[in-house]
């Protein structure tokens, strides 16, 4: 009983090498049909990185413009000091701020000035006045965008409203809107091409293969004739689908760094922060490469499953 | 042994039945000639022995196995335990005659000790060992035939179907064939040679069951081609 057991393995192990010898003596021997579909594949791969891509420099493009977001309450040149560390400890205390600084008048009056250095009629101006027109800036920063209304929220106190002449956020929030729109629809854009895509490689590869099938259509009757088991006709083409979903995955991340690599240099300059999209691609590579590797493989292994179908019909 | 008992084969409703209540006993060893006119379904008795049609009634045992109750997985088996040979020989056209032959052998799964073994047996049994690197463009029609039998043997089956082997080749040929065929028989493999070779069937002085219509018109242990 072991020994036949032993001698089936043994058979198996044969049968597997051997399925793996045909099925590099097919790619071999229909190798313009093989480049088409590796070709087909990459190309499709291609398309979704991209996109992937767009997405991520659209979601850093936002994250760098939160980073500047800031709220500003201008105090009326009278609020006094006191009034302003009540506000500081009163906003500190709130669970979405991250910071607060607070410029003294005199600190605002000394930036005004460097601001408008150049502008002589500004400077006399204000040397004409005999008190500082400026009161205290405060300047806070919030976890989320969407905790600045929290604050203005926190901050509509008649007691504070009293000192404050005026806050600066309305610009800001509506950019940050405008930026979340661009990238909802990138994202949906994205996710419609990609099916789009993926449909359209479906149908090309389902084909591919399908002619690469028929063409060897009289190899299976025989391999059938001669009592070839159904995995021993199916195992090429499926070492056939791990082949090209390797060799298309591996093709397309060396184009994808090669890319990645010659936007960085122009990615730097757009983003202050060390953003480099090559990076991004180098810590993600596994999560990335098994995703597109697992979604190829389906394609590839669903489309020969059924192209073979009819020929494997007892 | 083969038992076909009660084998009715209908593909479609609209037509008549391809076989209709066949029953046919055929012992191990014997030689028999299924013969016909185009239609009378003597293809698809071929079909159905070698399971690659399922009867719509009736059943067939090989052996001790009815086989139209065997699992897809199980046919496989079936089918290297029944060496079949073809009209139009079904040779791979990019293989040696060797490598057609091992072709059967490997697809078994067998050791590559035992294909070295096997494959000069069975090309000296149909005397072809001095064609054995020849592609079957090289070869005649005959020596085509006499490659696709040494593949059905590969596998040392009990039964050996012969669908019209005859069919494509010329009067020396088919002699040829004809006797690598008794031969074979007198090794004790039983052969089903399915044709409508008057000459042949005439010459052979077998057992020959008619066909006429998907019923069985007639069976005599020594026959002559009637129709």
């Amino acid at each position: 009983m072991m020994k036949k057991w032993g001698n089936i393995n043994y058979k198996n192990m044969i049968s597997f090498l051997r399925i793996i010898k045909f099925a590099f003596f097919d790619i071999g021997r229909n190798i313009s049909l093989s480049f088409m579909t590796v070709f087909i594949l990459v190309l499709m791969l291609l398309s979704v990185n991209v996109l992937w891509s767009i997405d991520v420099i659209a979601k850093q493009a936002v994250g760098s413009v939160k980073k500047q977001i800031d709220i500003s309450f201008y105090f009326i040149p009278t609020a006094t000091q006191t009034e302003v560390d009540d506000i500081d400890k009163y906003l500190k205390a709130q669970p979405e701020v991250t910071e607060v600084k607070v410029l003294s008048a005199t600190q605002v009056l000394d930036n005004f000035k460097a601001r408008h250095k150049d502008e002589k009629e500004t400077i006399n101006a204000l040397g004409e006045l005999s008190e500082n027109p400026f009161g205290p800036t405060m300047i806070v920063r919030a976890k989320d965008p969407n905790d600045y209304k929290k604050i203005i929220q926190a901050m509509n106190v008649p007691e504070y409203q009293k000192i404050i002449e005026s806050q600066s956020f309305d610009q800001h929030e509506a950019s940050i809107e405008k930026l979340n729109t661009i990238i909802g629809r990138i994202e949906k854009i994205g996710l419609g091409l990609t099916i789009l895509f993926a449909i359209i490689s479906f149908l090309i590869i389902f084909n591919t293969i399908r002619v690469s099938i028929n063409t060897q259509r009289a190899e299976i009757s025989i391999k059938r004739l001669v009592g070839a088991s159904n995995w021993f006709i199916r195992g090429p083409y499926l070492i056939e689908a791990i082949i090209f979903t390797i060799v298309s995955v591996a093709l397309t991340f060396v184009i994808v760094f090669v890319a990645a690599g010659w936007l960085d240099s122009y990615l730097s300059v757009i983003f202050a922060s060390n953003f480099s999209l090559t990076n991004y691609f180098k810590s993600n590579i596994f999560f990335l490469g098994s995703l597109q590797a697992i979604a190829v493989l389906l394609l590839t292994v669903v489309s020969s499953g059924l192209a073979m179908r009819r020929q494997l019909k007892v | 042994m083969i038992r076909i008992s009660e084998v009715t084969k209908i593909y479609t409703h609209k037509a008549p039945p391809a076989l209709r209540n066949i029953n046919l006993f055929i012992d191990a060893g014997e030689f028999v000639s299924i013969v016909g006119q185009s239609g009378t379904g003597k293809t698809t008795l071929v079909k159905l022995i070698i399971a690659e049609e399922k009867p719509t009634r009736g059943t067939i045992d090989i052996g001790d196995c009815d086989i139209t109750k065997i699992s897809a997985s199980a046919v496989p088996f079936l089918r290297r335990q029944i060496g079949v040979v073809f009209q139009d020989f079904r040779l791979l056209p990019k293989k040696t005659v060797h490598e057609n032959v091992s072709f059967a052998l490997e697809v078994a799964g067998e050791k590559q000790s035992r294909i070295r073994k096997v494959v000069p047996q069975v090309l000296e049994v149909v005397g072809l060992s001095a064609k054995a690197t020849s592609y079957p463009y090289q070869l005649s029609g005959g020596e085509q035939q006499r490659a696709a039998i040494a593949r059905a043997l590969a596998h040392a089956p009990k039964i050996l179907v012969a669908d019209e082997p005859t069919g494509n080749l010329d009067t020396i040929n088919t002699h040829e064939v004809i006797e690598i065929l008794k031969k074979i028989n007198e090794f004790g493999t039983t052969i089903l040679l399915v044709t409508h070779n008057r000459e042949t069937v005439n010459h052979l002085r077998r057992r020959v069951v008619t066909l006429q219509d998907g019923e069985i018109a007639s069976d005599e242990k020594v026959g002559k081609y009637k129709l």
